[in-house]
């Protein structure tokens, strides 16, 4: 991340991401408390959402089969999860966590048989779900995993609230799903540096961004490598397999983190057709290959 | 129905992306707002101050100062204040068990305008005063009579300033600022300019400031009727020229974020005076070493010179959502005066639309070596001697508070009210005849109404 020279960062690792605040602004007190307070929503977000440590979710997927009645946020998500589900025609399923099961994307191992997956294809489909706000009920043996929209989610919650205390300009990323409040103190920009795909930690590109949020969607640390073809995490909910002909990574510019996290992940949905998606929307996106 | 959803999907899905993403965030706890409006350029701070002092002076001083945001990293400044202040003010004379008459020049008017004698307000009575030979002006004074066992007080007494200051801040690095500035002040009978440069630099990733400012100002008196001869006795002739006094003066401060709540600052200035430092209207009375009735009025005489120090600490500490300051300042001075200022805000921020600030000052502090209730006939007139009831030793509490409506980062409403309290020694030991049943430092007591609104575009 390049920043200027005002910037005050608070920087913490959360939903296994490392996380870094920015606060333009010489009131140290000022930025250390909106660094605080990004950060706490962050840990809050990855707490109530944890798939491994109790929480709203963990409690859910225990509970798979009985009805469940849910909290304003998490219906919020839930609600939210439905409509991305419509919009997709099916692509973003918050269920599809299940598929796991059948693969393991550490980087090396082997691809699972045809029958693996379908038999883990069983589990999975937000149209099994019993959703009636506030009362969720899942299939026995379904999960579900809000990582997919959850850390976008925090992004934004993030900004709104540091926004809602100051009017401080604020660059809060997440694992490199970020968002700004605004341009700089100054009215200029801010520098975001494109990480590169095959060098971790080398810049492909330099961004400017004055307002609104960058998502990026890819495999670029997670994937599955046989017989020299590369199969990205990104897997088909309705075929069990992953997407054919993806991008290696595509990041998305929109007015929030949420969006352009969405349009991400249905961009590389599209494998092949990803570039032609976001240009039919007009999306400001970049794709590597 | 998979492929019917995906034509859905295919077609325009954005809109509908991005109004999901509105929807739940808009539900949110905070507010989701639109891109926030750019920092405001220009911030204007504009305030009305009702001050009244019971049985003496009132002002009223409207002020407004704008900040103009220049470039990137340049700010100018600019400030205008007027007052009007009147009501009758401390002669520096002792009173009498007998009812005396005061002449103090108050205007000066061209030689040959008719002139109406008539009461003036306050009870005093205007008198005319002969010019020397070959003058083309002549001055009006007030006579007034201060009646038995009364402090006696100036009625002739009213101010019209105007004064303006104009400042540059420019920063370098994001590290180090400079600042320059100058003002000027005038009032019928006094004028002021000065200069002033400063610069300060940050370390530690802004969590230390140290800065240093330097000031000169140069000031011109012309009192009405002349300057008077020090040391003489009070008189309505024309009197000396106008004088000048320069002062400089240096500061050096450091502010440190000490931890995440608490911002304290510690500041020590110098400043050296050199010229005319008496108040021309200021007299001091001369008694019987018997009776002590006042038998002459002199004028007074101060040092041409006063060396000034001081070491001030601020303390800032941000609770929650409150705020407490407390500051401390020690002075002292070449001509003998030291003081101690403590001073106490707590800042109980109701809500974000509303706080309120209780404000506690206490102030104390000792006499100028020169300053003399009263000189006694028959004894050597010392070199210096003043009355001014500013230079004795005296103990003040300031009781306040101040509501603010805050409506958006830069836009306020301000109220504060202010109460002030003074005690000299009235009775001090030693007092000769019949001084010793007078009040020779009356109580002061003022109140002050300040009205404020800040607003920004």
């Amino acid at each position: 991340m390049v920043s200027g020279h005002h910037d005050h960062s608070t920087h913490f690792t959360a939903m296994a991401s490392p996380c870094v605040v920015l606060v333009d602004t010489d009131h140290e007190v000022l930025a250390a408390e909106v660094g605080e307070i990004a950060k706490s929503e962050a840990l809050r977000i990855e707490e109530k959402f944890s798939r491994y440590r109790p929480s709203v979710v963990t409690h859910i997927n225990d509970t798979a089969g009985t009805m469940v009645e849910v909290d304003e946020e998490t219906a919020d998500l839930l609600d939210y999860a439905t409509q991305c589900h419509t919009l997709s025609g099916g692509l973003i399923d918050i269920t599809s966590g299940a598929l796991r099961r059948a693969w393991n994307f550490s980087g090396q191992g082997t691809l699972p048989t045809q029958a693996q997956v379908q038999s883990v294809l069983e589990f999975v489909g937000w149209a099994r779900i019993f959703w009636e706000r506030p009362r969720l009920r899942l299939q026995p043996g379904m999960e579900i995993d809000l990582g997919g929209i959850g850390k976008e989610y925090a992004v934004d919650r993030a900004v709104d609230l540091a926004k809602a205390h100051s009017a401080t300009p604020v660059l809060v990323n997440f694992g490199g799903d970020l968002r700004v409040s605004g341009p700089r103190q100054t009215g200029s920009p801010w520098w975001v540096a494109i990480e590169d795909v095959d060098r971790a930690g080398a810049a492909a590109g330099l961004l400017e961004l004055s307002t609104g949020a960058l998502a990026t969607s890819g495999d670029t640390h997670r994937y599955v490598r046989d017989r020299n073809v590369r199969y990205g995490h990104v897997l088909n909910p309705n075929t069990g397999w992953p997407i054919a002909g993806a991008p290696r990574s595509v990041t998305v510019h929109a007015a929030t983190c949420s969006e352009a996290g969405l349009l991400a992940k249905l961009a590389l949905l599209r494998g092949s057709g990803a570039e032609a998606f976001l240009k039919s929307e007009q999306v400001r996106a970049w794709c590597v290959r | 129905m998979q492929l019917a959803s995906k034509h859905a999907a295919n077609a325009g899905v954005r809109q509908a992306l991005a109004a999901a993403a509105a929807g739940l965030l808009a539900s949110g706890h905070a507010k989701a707002q639109e891109a926030p409006d750019p920092p405001p350029s220009t911030i204007v701070d504009s305030a009305v101050l009702v001050y009244h002092e019971v049985n003496r002076v009132q002002a009223i001083e409207p002020e407004v100062n704008v900040s103009q945001k220049i470039s990137e990293d340049s700010t100018l400044n600019l400030g205008i204040v007027a007052d009007s202040l009147t009501g009758p003010t401390p002669l520096g004379a002792v009173p009498s068990t007998f009812p005396q008459t005061y002449v103090r020049p108050y205007k000066v008017i061209p030689l040959g305008t008719p002139v109406t004698v008539t009461t003036a307000s306050g009870g005093s009575t205007v008198v005319i005063v002969p010019p020397p030979t070959g003058a083309k002006s002549q001055t009006l004074a007030a006579s007034t009579i201060v009646p038995p066992n009364t402090y006696p007080l100036d009625h002739g007494f009213y101010d019209r300033r105007v004064a303006g200051h104009l400042g540059w801040e420019q920063a370098i690095t994001s590290n180090f600022k400079i600042d320059g500035g100058i003002a000027y002040s005038k009032e019928h009978d006094y004028r002021s300019e000065s200069a002033n440069l400063g610069i300060s630099q940050d370390f530690n990733g802004h969590n230390t400031t140290l800065s240093a400012a330097v000031n000169y100002e140069s000031d011109l008196s012309f009192p009405i009727g002349g300057t008077p001869t020090p040391l003489t006795i009070m008189n309505g002739n024309w009197k000396g020229p106008d004088t000048t006094l320069h002062e400089i003066d240096a500061l050096v401060g450091v502010t440190q974020v000490m931890n995440r709540r608490w911002l304290a600052t510690l500041s020590y200035s110098f400043a050296d005076d050199h010229g005319y430092e008496n108040d021309p209207y200021k007299i001091i009375s001369i008694v019987d070493p018997i009776s002590g009735q006042p038998v002459e009025q002199l004028y007074e005489n101060r040092p041409t010179f006063r060396r000034k120090q001081s070491i001030f600490l601020d303390n800032k500490v941000h609770l929650t959502s409150d705020v407490v300051s407390l500051s401390l300042r020690a002075y002292k001075d070449d001509w003998g005066i030291k003081s101690l200022t403590a001073d106490l805000r707590y800042r109980w921020q109701i809500d974000k639309q509303f706080y309120v600030e209780p404000h506690l000052r206490y102030y104390t502090q000792g006499a100028a070596d020169f300053f003399r209730y009263y000189l006694v006939s028959g004894v050597a007139l010392p070199q210096y001697a003043s009355a001014d009831t500013r230079l004795a030793k005296f103990h003040a509490q300031t009781y306040g508070v101040k509501f603010g409506m805050p409506f958006s980062e830069n836009t306020e409403l301000n109220l504060r009210v202010e109460y002030y309290d003074q005690q000299g020694n009235g009775s001090p030991a030693g007092a000769i005849g019949q001084l010793q049943q007078q009040n020779l430092f009356p109580d002061l007591k003022a109140y002050t109404l300040l009205l404020g609104y800040t607003f920004a575009f």
